[in-house]
């Protein structure tokens, strides 16, 4: 019997004026990517709570995304900047729970890039695939 | 608490979800999750049918949740508030799902699409059960809007919403509006003329009440959202005053240099100051300064006269030769002879010798002048007389020339009255001929007399009172010091001892001066050189210049005492003479004593001492004083007063002497000088005189001030540029100057010329380089170049983004040879060259002048090709075939279409192409191949040959003509993307702006507030430009005519009972909304919710959790990620 192909779940928080609006256009575009994301429409990258995200791993995500503008383009000013120190902050504590750097990816994505967007779902997807299952995954399985 | 009752509508979005996505096994789904009391799915829930159905069971099953799964929310989820609101409830009690854009339209696989939505949509039923009714706050729209863009589409929207009595700010990027249909000759199908159409818009637009018009300037960032947008306008530097220039284009005509016009597609040039066509509106120039210039004009500072020498260099450069003339003899009334025998002090101040070696820029004048006598010049038009008074001119040096030659231009009438036999003074009998031919001097004379100066020769004058008595107002003594300085030593008088003037004067005049074989000239000024050089020409075998100081001191030009040197004549320096021996009345030579260097004297210098018994002999036959001249009092009326010098006695500001009316310049009151000093004081007694007939204060300019450059600029200009030394002039060979009085110094060739000029760092800068031409020329006194750039504030409440297209650049297609081959075209030059006001006044001409015998129209270049942009670009069908048919109307030539399709769609579009085919237009069905101008047989020979498949024949043709047009592509601004950033909107992958939707909602954009018309948002022909940007108009009139807008109820709230005052909120936001003050004694953040904007920063920093943003709060959003995680 074949093994199915491990399939990582992303969980992407993009902000409503660019990124959410990038992947409306891959849509618009259809240009096509894997359907492991789930996006939680979010209306500033900045507006990101380090408590979803953990709440996201814990709930077994393999990966989460947070995407929002550009610096120069945000509707908010300086989302960005705020959403860059979440995150910075953010990874000491998933290191400390043994989450792999790479399952947090941080991106900038404008309203035009919806061929970007789509890349970035694409290299996570694979990304994700050799590094595995989230170790939480792993242990509430076992558990369960 | 209440119970949660859940209703979820899952759209089909006719097969663009339903055709993916399994809807009916989702809704099943969704009818076991919890809360969920009604799940239905339905082909278009966005239609009417499909809201009454939310509606319905809002009644009917008391639904107090809603979740609607279709496209974006950022399409449909108002539309769905509004459903739920009109059912009664808050419209916020309402959750969207995407399932089409993030799901049915990028993923293919079925059933994992269906697992997606599923997921998706059981998010949002999690999410929606803790979703409150919120407050949604209405607030005023600011009734002004901007309108981004001044081409058809702008103009068209700001015309209909002014009209409307609203303000209207439209922002153009160029100088003038009217955008690319203004670059337009006819438009089809009706081959109406686009000007006429167009520019009474334009004037219009320029005109209106309500529209402010806001030319060459940018929008650089946008803020706020609809109703109260906040523009920041960056209106550029025209460096011209808009209120005072009147559009003569004076200043364009004058402007030195030329770049190709942006408006005639470079197949004309514009100056640096220009408007860029006749009916621009604003019609106003600007000039296009891009860069500081790299020098600091020191050439122009130097100068006595301020001759604008960035000015005429540059026209030298660009072969301009007689402009350049014309901007000398601006200021300068003797510029051939300034060419040759002024010290030339703009080339000592020359910034470029601090780089390299300064430029020949005397040389370069004396070129421009002899180019023009040599092409034959043209006379100058008398000026016209304009003002009563008469002036009287004494002395016809360069003084008195200078003086006249203002006045005259000025409207007086002048005479001058010279006592010798030919007008010039000494530049007639005091400089050799080798140095300054009296052709050369007779033409600047000629001009001077042309304009109307009246000179009297022969005619001394010995009292005032008989000028005055003859109706002269004033009077101008410009009288030189002609007289040379005696040495007092003795023997002066001894026969043999001539002084430089007289023997200059004798030889000027054709006296025969006898000298013997060997010459002493005592003196080092230009008077002992230009004797010494003489002296040589008439056959002098040893010439001796004796000079009391050292060769450092010698106050002559360093150039000419190198030449005389280099002709044979010796220089004794720091020697002096005692006494002239003579024997029988014969001198025999000169008694000289050794000199050194003492202190410095009065003037600087330093002071010779004679060194104790060291004299010496020279042996020679005749010596030559060149000491110095003098003032002859003998020569001028008696009444004037002097110096203590000898010289006249003036007013230093006025040059009025001690007589009322009389006023004085030149070396008559300086003392032996300069021509440029000499002419500089004409000038500034002609500005005097012209003061003192009106009765009016005279005003003085100030000096200019000659300015070296920085050590780092020095470094800025050698990193940009390698050193070039310059260009050299040829001479004649010392040993064949001697024996004539022909010119030592040849002129440059054109070519040299325009080499050395090339040389100027003023022109090596892009663009303008303030050489200040227009600024002299102009005259509403408009041109201001210390403008700067003005960021200019608006408070709208509505934008409409017009900004257009770019054509496709064809040179990317090299098969196509544009840019390789002269007769290759775009579609925007073509339009230029049947333009009546076009570079060739509307004859179709080719690049040598010829009118061609066949031209091939291409269609399709860029477009509908999958290697640059996949769509149609709509216009080029129909305009190549107005191509076509100007083609048979303008000239005998053939016209081939070569075409993929025609696609002839719009009103009277199909009837046009009809016409054509009857008027013998040959099609050729095929995309073409290549344009070559390789002949394979005679025929083609000398032709382009045009390669492409005739795919109705079904074989390669070869077609020679002698003209090929490419209709280019319309493509999207090469700035789109900023633009788009800009006012956070979309763009598709095409690159143009994405409306909000494509058939339902086509001007607008996912931003509220921004609408887009024309071709920023796709290509299309100008009656559909207009329809689209008069909808842009009408969407924004109904939100003007509203008056209000909804804003999001989204934004922070404090919970005050958990808040503990900490202030974090406060540090992070960048509204300023949150506040921490003392309530009910204790430190309670509260937020100010009209600056608010909802971003949510403010709760992430929260370490309460005090904060929530409301719609956003945590509860709401980790209830979604929850539910998305179970699928995990």
């Amino acid at each position: 019997m074949l093994v199915a192909e491990f399939e990582p779940q992303i969980i992407a928080f993009c902000c409503n004026w660019c990124t959410y609006a990038a992947a409306d256009l891959a849509g618009t575009a259809r240009v096509h990517y894997p359907p492991n994301v789930r996006i939680v429409r979010v209306m500033c990258s900045g507006m990101v709570n380090p408590i979803y995200v953990l709440k996201a791993f814990e709930g077994g995500a393999d990966g989460v995304l947070v995407a929002g503008c550009h610096l120069a383009d945000c509707h908010y000013l300086d989302g960005p900047v705020k959403c860059d120190a979440m995150v910075d902050k953010l990874r000491k504590v998933l290191h400390v729970l043994g989450l792999e750097d790479e399952r947090l990816r941080r991106e900038m994505v404008s309203t035009s890039e919806g061929v970007l967007f789509a890349r970035v779902i694409k290299e996570m997807v694979e990304q994700l695939k050799t590094i595995g299952p989230s170790p939480f995954k792993v242990k509430m399985e076992a558990l369960a | 608490m209440e119970e949660i009752r859940t209703g979820v509508y899952i759209c089909h979005c006719g097969s663009n979800i339903a055709g993916v996505v399994n809807v009916e096994e989702v809704a099943r789904y969704v009818g076991t999750l919890p809360n969920v009391v009604v799940s239905r799915h339905y082909r278009y829930m966005c239609s009417d049918p499909g809201q009454d159905l939310i509606k319905k069971d809002i009644k009917e099953l008391g639904i107090n949740r809603v979740v609607v799964a279709s496209c974006s929310p950022r399409m449909h989820e108002p539309t769905f508030r509004k459903a739920v609101e009109d059912g009664g409830l808050n419209p916020y009690l309402y959750e969207h799902a995407n399932i089409r854009e993030h799901c049915s339209w990028v993923h293919d696989d079925k059933k994992l699409a269906t697992n997606k939505a599923k997921d998706l949509i059981r998010a949002a039923v999690m999410r929606v059960s803790h979703h409150e009714p919120l407050v949604i706050r209405e607030v005023p729209l600011n009734p002004n809007v901007l309108v981004i863009g001044g081409g058809i589409a702008g103009m068209q929207a700001a015309l209909d919403i002014a009209n409307g009595q609203n303000k209207v700010y439209l922002v153009e990027r160029e100088p003038s509006i009217g955008g690319h249909m203004a670059q337009l000759d006819r438009t089809f199908p009706t081959l109406d003329c686009s000007e006429c159409i167009l520019t009474p818009k334009m004037s219009d637009v320029g005109h209106h009440p309500f529209i402010e018009l806001l030319a060459y300037s940018e929008v650089e960032e946008v803020s706020g959202s609809i109703g109260s947008f906040k523009v920041k306008v960056r209106k550029r530097a025209r460096y011209v005053d808009e209120n005072k220039c009147v559009g003569c284009g004076d200043c364009e005509e004058k402007c030195p240099r030329r770049t190709d016009s942006e408006f005639e597609m470079g197949l004309a040039k514009r100056g640096m100051a220009y408007i860029p066509f006749a009916q621009a509106i604003p019609n106003i120039a600007t000039i296009d300064k891009r860069e500081e210039r790299l020098c600091k004009a020191a050439c122009k500072e130097a100068c006595p006269i301020r001759m604008n020498v960035l000015g005429y260099v540059s026209l030298i450069k660009e072969g301009r030769f007689r402009e350049a003339c014309e901007v000398m003899r601006r200021t300068n009334p003797l510029p051939a002879v300034c060419g040759r025998v002024c010290y030339a002090p703009c080339e000592e101040a020359c910034n470029r010798g601090q780089f390299d070696e300064h430029i020949a820029i005397r040389g370069l004048k004396r070129f421009a002048v002899d180019y023009e006598l040599k092409m034959g010049k043209h006379k100058a038009v008398p000026v016209e007389r304009s003002k009563e008074e008469k002036v009287a001119i004494v002395g016809s040096g360069p003084s008195g020339l200078a003086c006249a030659y203002d006045l005259v231009r000025q409207g007086y009438s002048v005479t001058v009255f010279e006592s010798g036999p030919e007008a010039g003074g000494i530049l007639r009998w005091g400089i050799p001929e080798y140095r300054l031919p009296k052709t050369v001097l007779a033409n600047d004379i000629g001009h001077i007399q042309d304009l109307g100066v009246e000179i009297k020769v022969d005619t001394p004058v010995k009292r005032l009172g008989e000028i005055f008595d003859q109706g002269y107002k004033a009077i101008f003594m410009g009288t030189g010091a002609g007289m040379s300085q005696r040495m007092g030593i003795p023997g002066e008088d001894s026969p043999g001892v001539l002084h430089a003037l007289d023997f200059l004067r004798q030889v000027n005049f054709g006296v025969k001066v006898d000298l013997g074989s060997k010459v002493a000239i005592i003196g080092g000024g230009n008077a002992a050189v230009d004797a010494a050089r003489v002296a040589g020409r008439l056959g002098v075998e040893e010439v001796t210049v004796v000079y009391r100081r050292s060769r450092d001191e010698m106050p002559a030009i360093p150039s000419e005492i190198e030449e005389m040197e280099h002709e044979g004549a010796k220089i004794q320096f720091l020697a002096a003479p005692v006494k002239i021996l003579s024997d029988n009345n014969r001198v025999r030579g000169i008694q000289c004593i050794r000199m050194e260097m003492g202190e410095p004297d009065a003037s600087g210098r330093r002071r010779p001492v004679p060194v104790k018994g060291s004299e010496f002999t020279v042996e020679v036959d005749n010596v030559i004083m060149a000491i110095g001249q003098r003032v002859d009092k003998a020569m001028l009326p008696k009444e004037l007063a002097y110096t203590d010098w000898g010289t006249l006695s003036v007013d230093p500001v006025t040059l009025q002497t001690n007589i009322d009316g009389v006023f004085a310049g030149g070396d008559v009151v300086s003392g032996p000088s300069d021509v440029i000093a000499a002419i500089a004081a004409g000038k500034r007694a002609a500005c005097s005189i012209d003061a003192y007939l009106r009765g009016e204060e005279l005003s003085v300019e100030e000096g200019g001030k000659v300015e070296r450059l920085s050590e780092e600029e020095v470094t800025k200009v050698k990193e940009r540029f390698a050193s070039r030394n310059r260009v050299g002039v040829s001479k004649l060979k010392p040993e064949t100057r001697v024996s004539g009085f022909e010119e030592v110094e040849h002129t440059y060739s054109p070519d040299e010329a325009q080499d050395e000029a090339g040389r100027c760092l003023a022109s090596l800068v892009e663009g303008c380089f303030e050489c200040g031409e227009c600024k002299e020329v102009c005259e509403a006194d408009a041109v201001d170049f210390d403008q700067t750039d003005q960021i200019i504030e608006l408070e709208v409440g509505t934008i409409i983004v017009a900004t257009g297209y770019d054509q496709f650049d064809p040179s990317v297609i090299p098969q196509y040879g544009y840019k390789k081959y002269d007769n290759v075209l775009t579609g925007l030059e073509f339009e230029r060259l049947t333009c009546a006001a076009g570079p060739t006044e509307g004859k179709i001409l080719l690049k040598d002048g010829r009118e061609p015998e066949s031209v091939a129209i291409v269609h399709c270049v860029g477009s509908r090709d999958q290697n640059y942009h996949e769509y149609c670009s709509r216009v080029c069908c129909m305009y190549g075939l107005k191509y076509a048919h100007l083609v048979r109307e303008l000239t005998k030539a053939d016209a081939y279409e070569f075409y993929i399709d025609m696609r002839c769609f719009g009103e009277g579009y199909e009837e046009f192409y009809k016409r054509l085919s009857e008027e013998g237009v040959n099609f050729i069905r095929g995309k073409v191949a290549k344009v070559t101008d390789e002949a394979i047989t005679d025929e083609e020979k000398g032709k382009l040959i045009v390669v492409s498949e005739d795919t109705l024949l079904g074989k390669i043709v070869r077609v020679p003509v002698d003209m090929v047009i490419l209709c280019s592509a319309l493509e999207a601004r090469s700035d789109a993307d900023h633009v788009a950033r800009l006012l956070s909107i979309n763009r598709r992958t095409d690159g143009f702006f994405l409306e909000r939707h494509v058939k339902l909602d086509p001007v607008a954009t996912p931003t509220d507030g921004v609408f887009i018309a024309g071709c920023c948002e796709a290509p299309r022909d100008i009656p559909d430009t207009v329809a689209q940007a008069e909808a842009a108009a009408g969407k924004v009139l109904s939100l003007i005519s509203k008056g209000t807008v909804t804003l999001e109820a989204a934004i922070s709230t404090v919970d005050e009972a958990i808040c503990h005052g900490c202030g974090r909120c406060e540090e992070i936001c960048t509204f300023n909304a949150p506040k921490v003050a003392i309530k009910n004694g204790a430190l309670v953040s509260s937020i100010n919710e009209a600056l608010c904007k909802g971003c949510g920063s403010c709760a992430v920093v929260c370490p309460t959790g005090a904060i929530a943003i409301r719609h956003f709060t945590q509860d709401e959003i980790l209830a979604q990620v929850a539910a998305l995680a179970e699928a995990c």
